[in-house]
């Protein structure tokens, strides 16, 4: 009786009612979109910034992070590759030589980043492959080639096909120059990338800075999920103990974007809260309203000899009542938006011309949300726990009135 | 007779200080089984009060109030409602049916807070709705019945879990005065066939006529207590 009771008060005021529970769907839909969205950019900006660089997981000399230079190599033997390629989760490793140089031409010099890459690796990960927008890619076979940013090309006036020089310092600290010629140009929108990283085959890269056969500065690891990092992370650490290289997580490796993701989901987490915090405020205003409005019946109720607990019963479950409706709509409503948005994705190239890029990785305009179950319930189970712990103030306010006073 | 209710100079103050107003002056007064009494007075003179604190909706200033064999002054909130609950029916004057719920819900109510099965409670609603004339209207809801079917529903809600005694506050107030004499018709029947006790307040000449005990209260003092 006290559960119909509860459901029939709350149709009573049939237009309030909608409101608010179409007030909780909207703003539960919101959050959980906003959210699917922010953890669809972090998953793809992850995604894309992990695969031009090492990796999920990378492999590099323990005290590379502390001075980046070529001297400081690892040899990976294609035995120790092959291992971690048959872990579960594992899509492929890759290596890389990472280094530092001046990149000439007969219009001038730019001082550049240069990586040595294993082109079909990077045909399958590095985003790099399908920004190329003069020439080709490189591929294994590919000798003193390398592929350029569109901005690099402007400032060297380079165009595909013509020569460069390459300087650096090899392994030994000797000073040493490499003529290559331009096999492809990119554009990824960011002018870091753009304008100082040069992509060079591995080969070509162990001869400029005189590594050896299985030589590298980096061997990254490409997950297939990237929620099982942790625990690859600790299979691969157990493969290598007895050796000195350092697995890192790519959180370390590239602890400005970590930092980026950190500080954006904070602010995002903020607005998240004002959202909920409307939503709370309008169900509390709704459920208060309705008490007050109705404390003569309870009187009537109290008099009857219904027992406070039954009282506060009942108004728990019209609270529960529309805090399940509204979860039910905001569920409903804000997963189907998400997941298009998950599926087809949101462009906003016609917003943002150029693309937009986070400290200097260039992110693709089209946005894509990522939207899980435990996003979709978790977001509804603590909008619905704090409507229940709100509507702990009205169910006290019904109870403690006056039953001769309501009654006079 | 048993002796349902027993008042031994009650009173009843409201305010302080020069706000201080004597809402009930030492009442003395037996109730026994069966009755059916009115209390008549004018506006003010204290006939809600008194039923307030017989009915354990309000405590009593001073005084000792006993209500089917218990003294209640001291009970706390929660044994009071049970006592009102397994005890005592209400009416009040402006019916305080629940407007959710159907007549048969609303009659049913107290039954369901005492526990009674489903099925036993809607058997002893649906006879009593039956007896209070208001057979066939046990799905209405309150704004789909007169001012005197929701009175006879109010009735039915009071009288159901057959309490030790009916308290009314001015039931025919609210209806007019045809409807009014067959609502105290139907208290009168029911008292008479059931041994269902009343005590209702009034203020109208031909309900005072129907009772079989007045009680004219004025100033928060009985003045006049006569058996017919």
């Amino acid at each position: 009786m006290i559960v119909r009771l509860a459901w029939r008060s709350i149709w009573r005021n049939r237009r309030r009612t909608l409101i608010t529970v179409l007030s909780i769907g909207f703003g539960l839909a919101c959050t959980i979109f906003f959210i699917a969205i922010g953890e669809g950019v972090y998953a793809q900006l992850i995604d894309q910034v992990v695969r031009m660089q090492a990796g999920h997981i990378t492999m590099e000399n323990p005290s590379y992070r502390d001075g980046p230079a070529v001297d400081l190599w690892i040899k990976v033997p294609g035995a120790l590759r092959s291992q971690i390629e048959r872990l579960p989760q594992v899509e492929r490793t890759k290596l890389i030589i990472m280094g530092q140089g001046i990149a000439r031409s007969g219009s001038g010099n730019v001082s550049a980043t240069l990586i040595g890459i294993e082109p079909s690796v990077e045909l399958h990960t590095s985003p790099l492959v399908r920004h190329i927008v003069a020439g080709r890619y490189l591929n294994d076979h590919d000798g003193p080639w390398v592929v350029i940013g569109t901005e690099l090309a402007k400032r060297l006036k380079l165009k595909v096909g013509k020569k460069m020089v390459l300087t650096t310092n090899d392994a030994a600290g000797n000073l040493v120059d490499q003529l290559c010629r331009v096999r492809g140009i990119f554009e990824t929108g960011s002018v870091e990338i753009d304008g100082y990283l040069i992509q060079t085959p591995i080969d070509f890269a162990r001869r400029l800075f005189g590594l050896p056969e299985e030589g590298a500065t980096q061997l990254g690891v490409v997950l297939r999920i990237p929620q099982a990092q942790e625990s690859i992370l600790q299979e691969v650490r157990l493969l290598v103990t007895e050796q000195d290289i350092a697995v890192l997580p790519w959180q370390q490796v590239i602890p400005e974007i970590a930092s980026y993701i950190k500080l954006d989901k904070g602010s995002n987490f903020i607005f998240q809260a004002i959202l909920v915090f409307l939503i709370l405020f309008t169900i509390f205003n709704t459920i208060l309203m309705s008490v007050l409005e109705r404390q003569r019946e309870f009187a009537v109720l109290l008099a009857l000899g219904t027992r406070p607990v039954q009282l506060r019963l009942q108004i728990l479950m019209e609270s529960v009542y529309l805090g399940f409706i509204g979860c039910v709509i905001g569920v409903l409503v804000g997963g189907l938006t998400a997941w298009a948005a998950q599926v087809w994705g949101i462009d906003l190239r016609s917003l943002l011309e150029e693309g937009f890029t986070i400290s200097g990785f260039a992110i693709s305009a089209k946005m894509h949300a990522r939207v899980t179950l435990g996003l979709l319930l978790g977001t509804a189970g603590m909008v619905f726990g704090a409507i229940l712990i709100l509507s702990f103030i009205p169910m006290r306010r019904a109870t403690r009135l006056s039953i001769v006073d309501q009654l006079r | 007779m048993a002796t349902i209710v027993s008042l031994q100079r009650v009173t009843k103050d409201y305010g302080q200080g020069e706000g201080l107003t004597h809402a009930l002056r030492g009442v003395d007064l037996i109730i026994e089984a069966g009755e059916f009494t009115a209390m008549a007075g004018p506006s003010g003179s204290g006939k809600s009060t008194l039923l307030n604190i017989i009915g354990g909706l309000d405590r009593p200033t001073s005084g000792r109030v006993e209500v089917d064999g218990r003294e209640i002054s001291d009970l706390s909130n929660t044994e009071l409602g049970l006592l009102r609950r397994d005890r005592l029916g209400f009416i009040f004057q402006s019916y305080n049916l629940i407007p959710v719920l159907t007549a048969l819900e609303n009659a049913e109510y107290v039954l369901m807070l005492q526990g009674i099965p489903t099925a036993e409670r809607r058997d002893r609603v649906k006879q009593v709705l039956k007896e209070v004339g208001l057979e066939g209207l046990e799905n209405r809801f309150p704004r789909q019945l007169s001012g005197g079917q929701q009175q006879r529903v109010a009735i039915a809600r009071a009288i159901v879990s057959e309490p030790a005694l009916v308290l009314a506050d001015e039931p025919t107030a609210n209806v007019d005065s045809k409807t009014g004499m067959a609502l105290l018709d139907l208290m009168h029947r029911l008292n008479e066939e059931k041994g269902v006790t009343f005590f209702f307040s009034t203020h109208e000449e031909a309900v005072m006529k129907r009772a079989r005990r007045l009680l004219q209260i004025r100033d928060g003092v009985i003045f006049n207590d006569q058996a017919r």
